[in-house]
């Protein structure tokens, strides 16, 4: 709340509130889940399934869901006649650094209902595994593989989960990771060396590669050696 | 005399797909794409397209930038429609803090994104017809865009990379005479989307290049993720100006248009009719811009004016605070979505009540509409696959980010 | 291994560079006249002439820039009254490589393959600042300027440059045109011809790019690979 009576100074000192909840999320005090009929049919199919509720930047319903079963509630949300949020906008991760769980970001929106909802899964770091929803929507298809490359999350049940920003042979880690820093873990000139000596066959999956009739080979390696075709006898 | 079947063996050759790699420097992939063809003939059987070798890391990038200094990030994404992405992304933040700004700024911005919107579909539009290969509708295109870039330079001083916003307003008001030019603008557009519309509509080349090719239903195109334009030809009455208005979208008068087979003629129908529509909003938002400051008068964002710095000594810390420290916005997250150009174009900033943004994630239409390519060229020719390629309207800068 | 170092295993110094062009024009020249006589002035004359009022360029257009290329192109700025309408998006057939725009580690070796597969004579010219320095992303994913790969002629800074910024550059290719020489053309360019048009770069010449390099954003360091003499002009040529 700004103080009115205040000078404009102490305005901007009361502004911001200070993030000190040790789980990693920053929580508002339980939302009004009235106030989103998702929500309310949500708590009472899952029950403890839906770990919290909370409203977000004043009318953004944001529901957490246990990790296990994410792909049982979003069956059930998309699947359900009062719900059918056939749409997924997107599906990503937030990394808030400090060894505290990544959470997984669904954004849901409803063509019909004209509703969204945002569902949030938390890993903890040693136990970056969670389903795919590939099969429910296949939105999840491109935007679970940009979480993997980019985070280093793993969905199971995935059909092609392979790095799809980076170069297949990145070695440096998941990027967006707090741990990770700006310029890279290599220097210039290794990820130069890296860039340029990269094998053409990392350029192409191996189905690919049966296809173009040069079967049989290994998927890509993060380390290979430097050597060319030509360099072969 | 019977007549003789002539009969052929079957040919002793036999025939294997061939894998066609195209990109990533190539004339009609619109951008640094890859695309990684298996193909029987001419014929694509399957179609993978491999993206990332634009890859700048916006969204890192963004967590070392404080929220303002953000802003020149957004430009540089989808450098086609740069207005949207700057609005798109202050609208964000503002949300995430409560923030409303003035009525003037709401109707600057939708004069800057409905602009933007059709800066966009007029490169669309003059990318794919040289893909058809009618050089002519590129060249009318881009001297409209010339306008636009006019209109960019008066205004921001960039031409492309405008920066126009700035959390609780925009960087600068209008100069004078700039609204004149944008309705200038608005009057005289038509004429030249009549030109090129006689040029390409009824064009039997360009019927035979588009109709019936790359068909999505519109379940389909739900389930994949399409938005936009392409959610639209395919019959789905998805807009988020009319289901999920933002700055008073719903007391504009203006239609939304809806394609009907889900192909790529559909989806040409229906951005050049968007162009016409755009062009009213302008037209009514022109006439309601009022009058007033453009930017809200918040100690949390804006900085008070010089006479006052120089007059009272709080007034001068709190500019020290705000150019050094920059804003804070408080704990939370928010997932603001706009009808961008090529499709709902989506901000999620999370913010630990810091001055920089603890995760800033851009949700970028092109990236799911580029995922479908391969459902939608399976069993079309090559040059199919060009078409449909320039028919989903992609920018590689939003899709590597 | 890098610029400095001068007797670097089958990379030519400039040293030895001159030194084989003295040879060259002592043994005869390139057409086997001695030093620069009347008639090979003539001949450069009608050659740089040609070449430079009819300059293909290869646009490598990735990002804003690549826009700012296109309306160079298209009616307003128009590159076609300079000869270079015909956007040749073939290397085999371009002069001159634009680089247009941001290019990551993962880009990098398709410029470099595109660049070895254009044929002499050929020019580069990088379109932007963040193809000259990596721009605005010191990050772990761009490549600090396309000098670090291939040699660059031309740097046009601008994010992204206007229509006539890119034409400007254009212009000083043209005058760079001007002042050569066909006798020391190719000794300027030195390439060894078994190093070029193959599909990744040999590992000594991909050692030689990645050599330590120390403030990323030095223009002054070329790449090593092709010593091209520092444009020795006392005063910037206006066009």
């Amino acid at each position: 709340m700004v103080d009115e009576s205040g000078s404009a100074f102490d305005a901007v000192e009361q502004g911001p509130k200070a993030s000190g909840d040790p789980t990693g999320t920053p929580r508002d005090s339980d939302g009004d889940p009235s106030g989103h009929p998702t929500v309310t049919a949500l708590q009472s199919w899952f029950g403890s399934t839906v770990l919290h509720h909370e409203v977000q930047a004043g009318d953004q319903h944001v529901v957490f869901v246990d990790a296990a079963r994410n792909r049982e509630v979003l069956k059930w949300l998309r699947d359900d006649p009062e719900q059918r949020y056939d749409l997924l906008a997107d599906v990503t991760a937030v990394d808030y650094g400090g060894g505290k769980p990544i959470q997984i970001v669904y954004q849901l929106w409803s063509v019909g209902h004209k509703r969204a909802l945002r569902v949030k899964c938390e890993l903890p770091l040693d136990g970056l595994t969670i389903d795919s929803v590939v099969q429910l929507w296949s939105t999840a298809n491109w935007l679970e593989r940009e979480v993997y490359d980019l985070f280093g999350v793993e969905f199971t049940g995935h059909p092609d989960l392979r790095r799809i920003l980076m170069p297949q042979n990145y070695a440096e880690g998941h990027p967006l990771r707090k741990d990770f820093p700006l310029r890279g873990r290599f220097s210039r000139a290794e990820q130069t060396r890296r860039a340029l000596s990269q094998d053409y066959h990392d350029d192409y999956t191996p189905e690919s590669l049966e296809v173009g009739g040069a079967p049989g080979l290994a998927p890509p390696e993060p380390n290979r050696s430097t050597e060319t075709a030509e360099d072969k006898p | 005399m019977t007549e003789k079947i002539l009969e052929f063996p079957e040919p002793a050759i036999r025939s294997e797909p061939m894998l066609l790699n195209l990109g990533p420097q190539h004339p009609a992939t619109h951008g640094v794409l890859r695309l990684i063809c298996e193909l029987d003939g001419e014929t694509v059987l399957k179609v993978t397209p491999d993206i990332g070798f634009l890859h700048s890391s916006f969204e890192k990038l963004g967590e070392y930038r404080t929220w303002n200094q953000i802003v020149p990030l957004t430009d540089r994404m989808d450098y086609l429609a740069p207005l949207i992405y700057n609005c798109v992304y202050v609208m964000a933040v503002e949300k995430l803090m409560g923030l409303e700004v003035t009525e003037r700024c709401k109707v600057a911005r939708v004069l800057c994104m409905e602009m933007d919107r059709i800066f966009s579909h007029l490169l669309w539009l003059g990318t794919t017809a040289i893909d058809v290969g009618a050089f002519t509708p590129f060249l009318y295109a881009f001297q409209e865009r010339e306008r636009i870039y006019d209109l960019h330079e008066a205004y921001t001083g960039a031409r492309i990379t405008t920066s126009a916003t700035r959390v609780g307003g925009m960087m600068a008001d209008f100069p004078d005479g700039w609204t004149d030019s944008l309705r200038d603008f608005v009057k005289t557009l038509p004429k030249t989307l009549d030109e090129i519309e006689s040029l390409l509509t009824t064009n039997g080349i360009h019927l035979g290049r588009t109709l019936d090719i790359g068909v999505i239903s519109g379940e389909d195109a739900i389930n994949c993720g399409f938005t936009g334009p392409n959610l639209r030809a395919s019959g789905v009455d998805y807009d988020l100006r009319k289901d999920n208005p933002y700055y008073d979208y719903e007391t504009y008068d203006f239609d939304v248009p809806i394609g009907e087979n889900g192909d790529c003629y559909d989806r040409y129908l229906v951005r050049m009719e968007e162009m016409r529509q755009s062009l009213r909003i302008l037209d009514q938002a022109l006439d309601r811009l009022p009058d007033g400051p453009i930017n809200v008068a918040d100690p949390r964002v804006s900085l008070p004016s010089k006479t006052d710095c120089m007059n009272d000594m709080e007034s001068m810390i709190h500019h020290f605070k705000l150019i050094t420290e920059g804003i804070l916005v408080p704990a939370g997250d928010c997932y603001f979505a706009v009808e961008g150009s090529k499709g709902e174009l989506g901000m999620y900033v999370v913010s630990d009540g810091g001055e920089k943004p603890v995760r800033w994630r851009i949700r970028p239409p092109s990236f799911v509409n580029l995922s479908v390519i391969a459902k939608l060229a399976e069993g079309h020719l090559v040059s199919d696959l060009i078409m449909i390629n320039a028919s989903l309207d992609i920018v590689l800068g939003e899709i590597d980010r | 291994m890098g610029l400095t170092d001068g007797e670097s295993g089958d990379h030519l110094s400039l040293a030895e560079v001159d030194a084989l062009g003295q040879a060259e024009a002592r043994e005869g020249g390139l057409l086997g006249f001695g030093s620069p006589t009347f008639l090979t002035t003539k001949v450069d004359f009608v050659v740089n002439w040609a070449r430079r009022n009819s300059l293909w360029p290869m646009p490598f257009g990735t990002a804003c820039c690549a826009i700012e290329m296109m309306a160079s192109a298209a009616s307003n700025f128009d590159l076609a009254r300079f000869g270079m309408e015909r956007m040749a998006f073939s290397p085999r057939q371009a002069d001159v490589l634009i680089c247009a725009g941001r290019v990551p580690y993962k880009l990098a070796p398709v410029l470099r393959r595109i660049w070895d597969q254009m044929m002499q004579p050929k020019w580069c010219v990088s379109m932007g600042a963040c193809a000259s320095s990596g721009g605005v992303f010191d990050v772990y994913s761009m490549v600090q300027g396309i000098d670090t790969i291939i040699p660059v002629d031309v740097y046009i800074p601008g994010c992204p440059p206007r229509p006539e910024g890119l034409i400007y550059g254009l212009m000083m290719i043209q005058e760079k045109i001007r002042g050569e020489s066909l006798s020391d053309h190719y000794g300027l360019r030195a390439e060894d011809p078994a190093l070029v048009g193959r599909p990744r770069a040999g590992t000594e010449e991909v050692e030689a790019l990645a050599g330590p390099f120390g403030n990323s954003t030095q223009q002054e360091r070329l790449s090593s690979l092709a010593q091209t003499t520092r444009p020795e002009r006392s005063e910037d040529l206006l066009p």
